[in-house]
């Protein structure tokens, strides 16, 4: 039976190809909107590595109003900064940070090592910035005083960029690898994670370098990172702003919770995504009423054919079974296109920041929804079909 | 039971069971009313009708007497308002869908006036199509449908397609169609209407030898006198009811 139908299928392929091409382009356009769909919905389920509730950002432009780029102002001491802003009830804990968490810019550095390119984010950080951010280690430890005055530079790196470096070795101890020869680098620790980018944004490595502002090498602070108290309310931000300026006149202070800075992130994410989603989902129902009207006309051309195949024996649910089951067919040679062109995409490499288990997975909802789909459609046909009476099918006048 | 049945039944002569085991086709008050919305059409009144098996019959009438719907209720196409129906001794009561497309795909091979080929289809794969509705390998199938073309004398065209080939060539697939089953009984709807006189001694020459070789109950509808001479028995419908 089935060889049967994939015959019928193919000697009315000049009928049919309409119906493979739609359901080649809509399972193109369905995949794409579901691989994204997947593939933040894998990145939201992994764990952030760090608590941005209760977490306030403060963004410092140095350069002034007018000023393109260049410091006005005395230059303040990071130290002191901080210290100004430590002194409020409200404030927990503060630190300074290169790159603030979901302010989408980023610092990426790539290496080789061993013969294989690793990629790796990172930040610049100072000491408080661990219980501020409530990052985890899982070994070595943390920056802290006792790292001053060494002669190496110490890095605390995420599980991901430890495994991708140095494997199953303990990193703890070993120099990293940072293609500058004449300073060594020296792994620290080790945290589970800090997703720069968010919750919808892919796995990344990740390192932090310490901004040691004691030293004699502090970088000024760009960003300072403040733990609130629970409850603090927005009045507290007009209250620090004042005092952040009274300290530093010529700069700039703008100050927003994480939790703000999250949402926004979360919509310059989702919005393009629902978008597509809703025109995917427009074009399947188009899609989907094409099908249904084509379907219709066929079993209405064929009602003598179906009448034919009654008499000679065929049951109402075999007619059920036969029109439903072309279309499986129909789908499937659609489908097949549209799996060997979206198979190249791993196999070119193209977009490899989508794991191949994310891929498999949005093409297997793809698939099964298109066949879903296209069951859907032809149900009110097949059954049209079955409606047909032999003998009113084959009189002839 | 009406006269013209009781006529062929009494040159028998021989022991009744024997008789009725012998009957292939047994109508008793068979009537069939279409009706729609507005109007009512009676197609067959009261038709009593017994066919013996391996018995070639015509059916003969005007265009519109009931010729067809007669065909159609034997060949359980279409269910009888009123009356009986026996197939090989066994009454048809049922008339669900599946016991229906039993009867039909096993005992009855239906041929048509105007053929009705599958055109998507290759003349072997048209063949196959009531094998397909039985559990078969599809090797046997192939080889049924082949030994059936090869009995119509169309072995040479099995991978044509219907349109390739001449309606007398058409007819005799759609007759390689109706008997690649082995039914019992053929049931031919003015199977020469739409071919010339030599086409159409031909097809009637195939049935013939079928029903001459097979033994296979031929009941055919025609409207031409001369085919209709050369089968064992006559029926005639006018408007429909049997008439002599
Ligand atoms: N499906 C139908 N619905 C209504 N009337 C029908 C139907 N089929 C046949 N008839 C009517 O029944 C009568 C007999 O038709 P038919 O058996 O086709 O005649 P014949 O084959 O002898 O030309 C005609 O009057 C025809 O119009
Ligand atoms: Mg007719």
């Amino acid at each position: 039976m089935i060889k049967h139908l994939i015959k019928m299928v193919w000697n009315r392929k000049r009928v049919n190809f309409l119906m493979t091409l739609e359901i080649f382009i809509s399972f193109l356009v369905l995949f794409a909107v579901i691989l994204f769909a997947v593939y933040y919905t894998d990145n939201y389920r992994q764990p952030l590595g760090f608590e941005y509730r209760n977490v306030w950002n403060v963004s410092i432009d140095r350069s002034g109003i007018d000023n393109k780029g260049e410091t006005v102002g005395p230059e303040i001491p990071p130290s002191h900064l901080l210290s100004n802003v430590r002194d409020f009830d409200e404030v927990e804990d503060a630190a300074g940070v290169s790159l603030a968490p979901y302010s989408l810019s980023n610092s990426n550095s790539v290496i080789e090592h061993n013969g294989r390119t690793i990629w790796y984010g990172f930040n610049r950080v100072t000491d408080s910035f661990k219980d501020v951010m409530g990052l985890t280690i899982v070994a070595g430890k943390w920056f802290g005083p006792e790292d001053d005055g060494a002669n190496w530079q110490p890095v605390v790196i995420n599980q991901r960029l430890a495994r991708d470096m140095f494997g199953s070795e303990d990193p703890v101890g070993k120099n990293f690898p940072t293609g500058n020869d004449t300073d060594i680098t020296r792994v620290i620790g080790v945290i589970t994670d800090f997703r720069q980018d968010g919750e919808y944004a892919g796995l990344d490595n990740y390192l932090f370098f310490r901004n040691d502002i004691n030293g004699a090498e502090a970088s000024p602070l760009q960003n300072i990172v403040v733990h609130v108290r629970p409850g603090t309310t927005a009045a507290f931000e007009e209250k620090l702003i004042e005092r952040l300026q009274a300290t530093a006149r010529d700069w700039t202070f703008d100050i927003e919770p994480l939790t703000s800075m999250r949402e926004q992130v979360s919509q310059i994410r989702l919005i393009p995504l629902i978008a597509a989603g809703v025109v995917a989902g427009f074009l399947m129902i188009m899609v989907a009423l094409g099908l249904v009207g084509v379907l219709w006309l066929n079993v209405t051309q064929r009602t003598k054919e179906i009448g034919l195949r009654r008499a000679k024996g065929a049951t109402a649910r075999k007619i059920h079974t036969q029109i439903l089951g072309e279309l499986v067919v129909i789908a499937s040679f659609g489908l097949m296109l549209g799996i060997i062109v979206v198979v190249q995409i791993p196999i070119l490499d193209v977009i490899s920041f989508i794991s191949a288990r994310v891929y498999a997975y949005s093409l297997s909802i793809s698939v099964l929804l298109i066949y879903i789909l296209t069951l859907l459609c032809g149900l009110y046909p097949s059954r049209l079909a079955t409606r047909v009476q032999p003998a009113e099918a084959l009189h002839y006048e | 039971m009406a006269g013209t049945n009781l006529a062929v039944n009494e040159d028998l002569k021989s022991d009744t069971d024997l008789q009725k085991e012998n009957i292939m086709i047994q109508l008793d008050g068979v009537e069939k009313v279409y009706r729609t919305d507005r109007i009512e059409t009676v197609a067959l009144t009261n038709i009593n009708l017994s066919v013996k098996e391996g018995e070639f019959i015509s059916i003969m009438g005007p265009s519109g007497s009931g010729k067809s719907t007669l065909l159609n209720v034997i060949g359980l196409l279409d269910v009888p308002t009123a009356g009986s129906l026996e197939l090989s001794g066994k009454p048809v009561t049922s008339y669900k869908d599946r016991h229906l497309a039993r009867i039909r795909n096993e005992e009855i091979g239906f041929i048509f006036q105007t053929f009705h080929l599958i055109n998507d289809l290759s003349v072997v794969d048209n063949v196959e199509i009531p094998l397909l509705y039985r559990k078969m390998s599809n090797s046997e199938r192939r080889k049924r449908a082949l030994r059936a073309l090869d009995r119509v004398g169309l072995n040479s065209r099995v991978h044509h397609f219907p349109s390739q080939l001449s309606g007398g060539q058409q007819q005799r697939v759609a007759i390689a169609r109706a008997i690649a089953g082995n039914p019992r009984v053929l049931l031919a709807d003015e199977p020469t209407g739409n071919l010339d006189s030599q086409m159409g001694d031909e097809i009637l020459e195939i049935l013939k030898d079928l029903n001459r070789e097979e033994k296979t109950t031929v009941v055919m509808v025609t409207h031409d006198p001369r085919q209709a001479e050369k089968t064992e028995r006559i029926v005639r419908l006018f408007d429909g009811r049997q008439v002599n």
